[in-house]
């Protein structure tokens, strides 16, 4: 006998009575029943059975059959049941004993378990319970980690001091604005360049915004725009500033009305002294009036947030501004009283940092050991460390730099009667009664009212305020015109119900009609710019003494008459604004100032007290939506969306291809539109730079590069950046050519004919434009001539002969059809997937490559070409395959083969694209990439692509509901335009054709430059 | 919209490509963009009309017409048709037009006013010295009531 056998046979034998035994030698016949009978005969009987081991016998026996003879005769009952008693026993041990533990619910037969048994052992009957609670305990003991911590109740979490903790949490990372809880509530809000931003209402009011817009009112929190502060001596400031800007492109920071402070100026700045390249992209700036007490200047610049950081680097370069202040933690925050007039203040000196310091220092505290402190509600930049520098200051110049990020409030108000509410809603500050004025006080005002001087400004903007109420019209005053202002705490004028501010026909006889003449014609005076804002100081004071929504609320419950205005207005409910005009549309002709309005500048902290009584004057409220709505509205580019040369650009339009790419990935391929079909190449982003070097390679390719010698300098002059064009002059230039020769323009160029006449569009001057500005793109807005909605990146083509035939013909008529392209990569993308699903590895590539190279016959033509090479192949070997692919492809397609409105090298770099480019597509790397309908990376000639030579691609497109037609708005190479506008007859000049990215139908579309 | 700012002396706009010619001719120092703002708006009735150019001229007439019939709601005894400048030959049109339509039932009076309208020009010399500038001039203008006598009168 084995080991095993020995093993198992003890095991079997463990649990049995001692009487049992089990002879190891023989294998006796009987079974069980009659090796018991045998031995309890033996027991019975007393003596052995010779021939009979009187063991435990088990199995079938061969000679089974032979039953021992000497059964017993009788048995004995008691003897029977004691003989069996102890194996009984071991019997009802051995069932009850369940042998593993992960057998519980095994123990169930297969009908009586139920999933949620696992979870509630309650579902077990009563006899598993136990087990099943031991392995339920056990199981989360080791498998997971503690549950978390019950959170706390929501009546916990709601109370204000947690709450506040909640909220200064979550502003860690992303930064709020001040309407920020306000916004979201009532918005879409989405994580943008570090801050939270309401995108658009949650409800419905497109239109109801653009009603807004343009007859009434809408608002925009853009606090979220940044501030950058420069101090400094006029003459040194304006020296360094210029190396940024360009005369060439429009006013730069010097322009008279802008320097003097009653103008807020726009500029685009470029990289210093890179002029045309390297632009940052556009701020608004805004000179401190000059004060008589004071040498040194004070300059705003407000620029978008993607923009700051190249802004900032960018200044401290041309300031010399090396030397970070570093701030110093100031562990007690005082507010002192600060006795300021506006004009002593303007030399600040730069103890602002430490100040504004301490109260950073304060929030972070109130952060850290918010058991000890209540939480405070954090204003201004909250995810910013306490000691990162936010001055930068040159001993050489003497210029000071302050970021003045989230440090002012900035809301937008568009439309014409935003006036009207600004009127209404504020209200000029009233002045201190006698006593107070003498006493020593602690908030800005009463010290600031002291002084005469001071008080006369303030009457004589108040009068000028109170012009306002006798405008109907926001584009009545000058574009940009500045107002500065002190102004009641708004809230005490709040009306009960949210109503509808008008112009008052009443208000406006009391006005005053020839000053209302004087602003409309002069604006606003000099004087009257000024505004205690500027000093950080007042700001500041302003901030941390404006008076709790609570204590206002005490306030008025202790008034007599419940409801009335609380009077006298609390010495420290007065506020420090500036009132900024924003012209509207001012380039082109259609729509002149549309969406003018009024921007206002306040301190933080102030950002609710004045939203909600603005609001309560029946304004609409936008977001990031409505602010592209805006621009498009009024033609001109958004940033970063419409400035793709500039590094934020650039960085939008890899965030918007990554965007667009995950919506399309979304999509059930069988749904997904196959963008190569509709002959699209980059249906996501828009390669400007192919498409400007292709231009460039056309233009010499046709010999209307002209010389020589110009050609030869391209040659050697490494492939430029491409830029967007700029130049005033070139731009106004460039409308005019744009304009068909028998329009309503006519009438004005008459009345100019004695002047010399403007230089006309002809091949010369377009040939130098060309080598001046060859890499440009330019800024255009289209409008289609019938039905029609352009969508982001629709293509923007030349019509040919034949196409401008047929409008002039029919001028209602559709337009040209793109034939349909053929996807010769459908087949390369099923076989990938194939093989990535089989997982075949190696050879699975090679066969790949078989079908690669038996895809069609013309690829083999011109395997090696790169894409970037194409245009400059020989024409020679191209048209007749050009021919025939045409003839089997798209048989509709006539004559637009041999019209002679493209030249012959577009045509001729038509024919390479259109071959099969699976060939120019490299190795196994790219084919991971693969998706269907889609372009794999190295495009194949952009211009060329399709039947009609692309120009350029719209950013912003959409029907207008100003214009009532589908307008967009885009950018087309300088070089590319040109070449169009010569090739067509004057009459019909400045015609193109848009394309959707998911349609093949061309639609005619009139371009205009504004400028 | 380059347009110089006196008739007799006129500057001339340089071109990207400075040429020879353009050079030599005499150039007032400054240059001005002419900016024209819109024209002072008033509050608007209902039925007011104010009639442009751009605008197709059936719409105008048709909308003009609605008024005076009223879509379902009663339509106005009276619309005023305002038109400025190049739009008075328009507004005088839509009104007799209105007229005859109506089988002469409708009257007209007419009375003409004069506009002050306001253009802005600003500074186009290169070392930005020059004061932006804010000129008026005047326009005419025509406000035409057409209206339904009154009954008994």
């Amino acid at each position: 006998m084995s080991g095993a056998k020995n093993r198992m046979r003890n095991k079997k034998m463990r649990d049995q009575p001692g009487n049992v035994t089990y002879s190891s030698p023989g294998w006796r016949n009987g079974g069980e029943t009659s090796a018991g009978r045998a031995g309890e005969a033996q027991h019975v009987k007393g003596h052995c059975l010779p021939h009979q081991g009187g063991g435990w016998v088990r199995g079938h026996q061969s000679g089974g059959s032979v039953y021992p003879q000497e059964l017993p005769k009788y048995i004995t009952s008691s003897y029977f049941a004691r003989a069996r008693a102890a194996e009984v026993k071991a019997m009802l041990k051995a069932v009850n004993k369940r042998t593993g533990s992960c057998h519980t619910f095994g123990a169930l037969p297969k009908h009586m378990r139920r999933r949620a048994m696992s979870h509630d052992t309650k579902r077990l009957p009563t006899r598993l319970r136990e087990g099943a609670q031991r392995m339920l305990e056990k199981s989360l003991l080791t498998g997971k980690k503690k549950e978390e911590s019950k959170a706390k109740s929501r009546k916990a979490r709601r109370r204000h001091g947690n709450l506040l903790l909640e909220f200064n949490r979550r502003q860690r990372k992303n930064m709020w604005l001040e309407t920020h809880i306000w916004h979201a509530k009532r918005f879409h809000m989405l994580k943008k360049w570090g801050y939270c931003l309401g995108d658009r209402p949650t409800f419905k009011c497109y239109r109801a915004c653009y009603r807004a817009m343009s007859s009434h009112c809408l608002l925009q929190d853009l606090s979220y725009y940044c501030c950058v502060e420069l101090q400094g001596p006029e003459e040194e400031l304006l020296s360094a500033l210029s190396r940024l800007t360009s005369k060439d492109a429009g006013p730069t920071f010097a322009a008279v009305q802008c320097l003097s402070g009653r103008r807020q100026g726009s500029v685009v700045l470029y990289g210093s002294d890179q002029y045309p390249a390297q632009p940052l992209g556009p701020v608004l700036f805004l000179w401190r009036p000059r004060s008589e007490s004071s040498t040194d200047r004070q300059l705003w610049i407000w620029g978008h947030p993607t923009l700051k950081q190249d802004l900032l680097s960018e200044l401290r370069a041309v300031c010399q501004c090396s030397e970070a202040v570093v701030p110093v933690p100031v562990t007690v925050p005082v507010p002192e009283p600060t006795p300021a007039g506006a004009a002593e203040a303007a030399a600040m000196p730069p103890k602002g940092p430490a100040h504004k310091q301490a109260s950073s220092r304060k929030r972070k505290r109130a952060e850290q050991d918010s058991d000890a402190q209540p939480a405070k509600k954090i204003f201004g930049d909250g995810t910013r460390s306490p000691t990162c520098p936010v001055t930068w200051k040159s001993a050489l110049t003497g210029i000071v730099i302050n970021d003045l990020t989230m440090e002012i409030v900035r809301y937008r108000l568009i439309g014409p009667l935003s006036h009207s509410v600004l009127t209404e809603a504020l209200c000029p500050a009233t002045d201190c009664d006698v006593e107070a004025k003498k006493r020593q006080s602690c908030f800005w005002w009463p010290e600031h009212s002291k002084q005469e001087q001071n008080m006369a400004l303030h009457r004589e903007q108040t009068d000028v305020f109170q012009l306002l109420k006798g405008v109907y019209s926001s584009t009545e005053i000058p574009g940009g015109s500045v107002l500065g202002l002190t102004v009641d705490d708004p809230r005490l004028t709040l009306p009960r119900m949210r109503c509808k501010a008008e112009p008052d026909l009443q208000q406006a006889i009391g006005v005053d009609e020839e000053k209302r003449r004087a602003l409309t014609l002069q604006g606003v005076p000099e004087r009257c710019c000024q505004s205690a804002l500027w000093d950080r100081n007042v700001r500041d004071n302003a901030t941390d003494n404006k008076i709790t929504e609570k204590e206002l609320n005490r306030m008025r419950s202790e008034l007599l008459v419940p409801g009335s205005c609380l009077k006298p207005t609390p010495p420290q409910g007065r506020v420090p604004v500036l009132l900024v005009h924003q012209p509207g549309k001012q380039l082109g002709q259609e729509m002149p100032s549309w969406g003018a309005g009024w921007d206002l500048l306040l301190p933080k902290g102030w950002g609710m007290p004045f939203w909600v009584p603005l609001v309560y004057r029946g304004v609409r409220v936008a977001g990031l939506q409505m602010s592209v709505k805006h621009s498009q509205h009024k033609g001109a580019p958004h940033f970063p969306h419409d400035f793709p040369d500039c590094t934020a650009g650039a960085r939008f339009q890899d965030e918007q291809q990554a965007e667009l790419m995950n919506k399309f990935t979304r999509r059930p391929p069988g749904k997904r539109t196959n963008y190569i079909k509709h002959g699209c190449l980059a249906p996501f982003r828009c390669p400007w730079q192919q498409l400007v070097e292709e231009w460039a390679e056309i233009v010499k390719e046709t010999g209307e590069g002209s010389d020589t010698q110009t050609g030869v300098e391209t040659d050697s002059v490494p492939p430029r950046r491409f830029s967007v064009l700029r130049s005033r002059k070139v731009m106004r230039q460039l409308s005019v050519w744009c304009k068909p020769s028998s329009s309503k323009g006519q009438r004005l160029q008459r009345t100019t004919q004695r002047a010399p006449q403007p230089i006309s569009l002809c091949p010369a001057t377009a040939v130098s434009l060309w080598a001046s500005h060859g890499h440009s793109l330019v800024w255009a807005r289209f409008s289609l001539l019938a039905k029609g909605r352009p969508e982001l990146h629709a293509m923007v083509c030349v019509p040919t002969d034949e196409d401008l035939r047929l409008l002039s013909r029919e001028p209602r008529c559709m337009g040209p059809q793109e034939p349909l392209h053929v996807d010769h990569f459908r087949k390369r993308v099923k076989i990938a997937r194939k093989a990535k699903k089989k997982k075949g590895g190696k050879a699975k590539e090679a066969s790949v490559e078989q079908v690669v190279g038996s895809d069609g016959v013309a690829e083999k033509q011109d395997s090696t070409s790169d894409p970037s090479q194409r245009p400059t192949e020989q024409p020679s070997s191209v048209p007749a395959l050009t021919q025939t692919q045409e003839v089997v492809s798209t048989p509709s397609r006539t004559s637009d083969g041999d019209t002679d409105a493209t030249p012959a090298v577009p045509k001729a770099s038509v024919a390479p694209s259109d071959q099969d480019p699976s060939a120019s597509a490299p190795g196994p790397a790219t084919e991971e990439r693969l998706v269907l309908g889609l372009w794999p990376e190295p495009l194949p000639s952009v211009t060329s692509h399709c039947s009609r030579v692309t120009l350029g691609w719209v950013t912003q497109g959409d029907f207008s509901l100003a214009a009532g037609c589908g307008e967009a708005l885009g950018l087309v190479s300088l070089t590319g335009l040109l070449h169009a506008l010569l090739r067509q007859p004057p009459e019909q000049r400045g015609l193109l054709l848009l394309r959707n990215p998911s349609s093949l139908q061309y639609r005619f579309a009139k371009v205009t430059i504004e400028a | 919209m380059a347009e110089p700012r006196s008739p007799a002396p006129v500057p001339q706009t340089p071109v990207g490509i400075p040429s020879e010619g353009s050079m030599a001719v005499e150039m007032d120092p400054v240059e001005y963009t002419l900016r024209k703002r819109l024209p002072r708006k008033l509050p608007k009735r209902r039925n007011d009309v104010y009639v442009n150019m751009k605008t197709d001229f059936k719409a105008q007439l048709a909308r003009c017409q609605k008024l005076l019939d009223g879509g379902g709601t009663g339509g106005h005894r009276e619309i005023c048709i305002h038109g400025l400048g190049l739009a008075i030959n328009r507004a005088i049109n839509i009104a007799l037009q209105l007229q005859a339509s109506s089988q002469w039932t409708l009257q007209i009076a007419a009375n003409t006013s004069t506009v002050e309208l306001v253009d802005d020009l600003e500074p186009e010399d290169p070392d930005e010295a020059g004061e932006p500038l804010t000129r008026t001039r005047n326009n005419s203008a025509i406000h035409i009531k057409v209206f339904y006598p009154d009954p008994q009168g």
